[in-house]
């Protein structure tokens, strides 16, 4: 019972973000809205209740599974984008490395500042 | 007799007219390649959700199962991605206060670090000649696969060549950040694992707690805040 009660908590706040986006013509998917409305609640609250947790776990430990359907399109359906394999293949690991590299020099550059200015202080 | 073995070959047909194949399969391929992946070491190049749908395609195209037929009966276990999203919300909250300590770093990095991840594709896809479809697939492509979904399918790209990218990028970002770490060097965890999850997504994620746990939480942190950001940006973006 506590997974189910959690699970209904999860669909309530999926369905309100589905509300939302469909009033308000919002271009982001309802999982998203309501995952953004769950994070503020519990903020809010300052908890998570066991009902959630367990049904959040138990959800997310099975992402893989949920996924997995849409990852078999790739082998059925990839044959519609031959042709654009050299485009895919270069954004990937060319855009790749670059946001990387990105990454880790902005970070890495602002906490080194941070640092700086916290001993100059 | 032939009768019974032409009856005996119609039976995957059949049966997929309800979803309770689909789902039977699904789960199947799902245990195998999760046994699979331990038996073979757990590598980092083949994450079990690639392993455990190469045994899915497999099978449904030895059974010879309309592909269509197959995706709406699995719509019965994908309808689920909307309620584990919002659950990605609570593991987001307990990482929160990551937040607090090093907001300023976070603040800057996450919006530049998050854009540029599709920029660059997007860019580069595009000078090679991409068509809109293509390149509205590949802009998720750091991002968690629960919140991708949500956004290609809001862009208009193809859910399956997203999946492809979403997976080739997770598992090249764990490798470049192995790599750039040594050559910059970088060797602060948190900002390894911030760069991970913020990349690489799930796959980096998985990575990063194997570096440590104050590794992994950072990669939580900045894969939920990537997948957050970038699904509120991206469809603003493609609008233009």
């Amino acid at each position: 019972m506590p997974m189910l009660r959690g699970f209904l908590i999860l669909v309530l706040f999926f369905l309100l973000g589905e509300a939302l986006r469909v009033l308000f013509l919002l271009p982001v998917s309802g999982g998203v809205l309501g995952m953004i409305l769950m994070t503020l609640s519990l903020m809010l609250r300052g908890r998570v209740s066991d009902d959630l947790a367990t049904a959040s776990q138990a959800l997310i430990s099975v992402l893989v599974l949920l996924i997995m359907p849409g990852v078999v399109g790739v082998f059925f359906l990839a044959s519609q984008f031959s042709g654009q394999w050299l485009a895919v293949a270069a954004a990937l690991l060319l855009g790749t490395f670059l946001s990387v590299l990105t990454t880790l020099l902005v970070m890495k550059g602002v906490l080194r500042l941070s640092a700086q200015r916290r001993s100059n202080d | 007799m032939t009768e019974l073995v032409s009856r005996f070959i119609a039976i995957p047909d059949l049966l997929a007219a309800s979803p309770i194949l689909a789902i039977g399969l699904t789960l199947t391929a799902f245990f195998v390649g999760n046994w699979l992946f331990a038996r073979i070491g757990k590598p980092l190049w083949m994450p079990p959700v690639l392993l455990s749908a190469v045994i899915l395609s497999a099978v449904i195209a030895v059974l010879s199962i309309d592909y269509v037929r197959y995706q709406e009966g699995a719509l019965w276990i994908t309808v689920l991605l909307g309620p584990a999203t919002v659950a990605l919300g609570i593991p987001l909250y307990q990482q929160i206060h990551h937040i607090r300590a090093l907001w300023l770093p976070i603040v800057v990095t996450l919006p530049l670090a998050a854009t540029m991840a599709a920029v660059y594709a997007v860019v580069i896809a595009w000078a090679l000649g991409a068509t809109p479809e293509v390149l509205a697939s590949l802009a998720p492509k750091s991002v968690t696969a629960p919140i991708a979904i949500g956004i290609t399918e809001q862009l208009g790209g193809s859910v399956a060549l997203m999946m492809g990218g979403l997976l080739i990028t997770g598992v090249v970002a764990t490798l470049f950040v192995d790599l750039l770490a040594k050559w910059l060097p970088v060797e602060d965890e948190r900002i390894l694992g911030f760069a991970l999850g913020l990349n690489g997504h799930a796959i980096g994620t998985a990575r990063a707690f194997e570096i440590s746990h104050t590794a992994g939480a950072f990669s939580s942190l900045g894969m939920g805040l990537t997948g957050v950001f970038t699904a509120l940006i991206l469809p603003l973006v493609f609008r233009l």
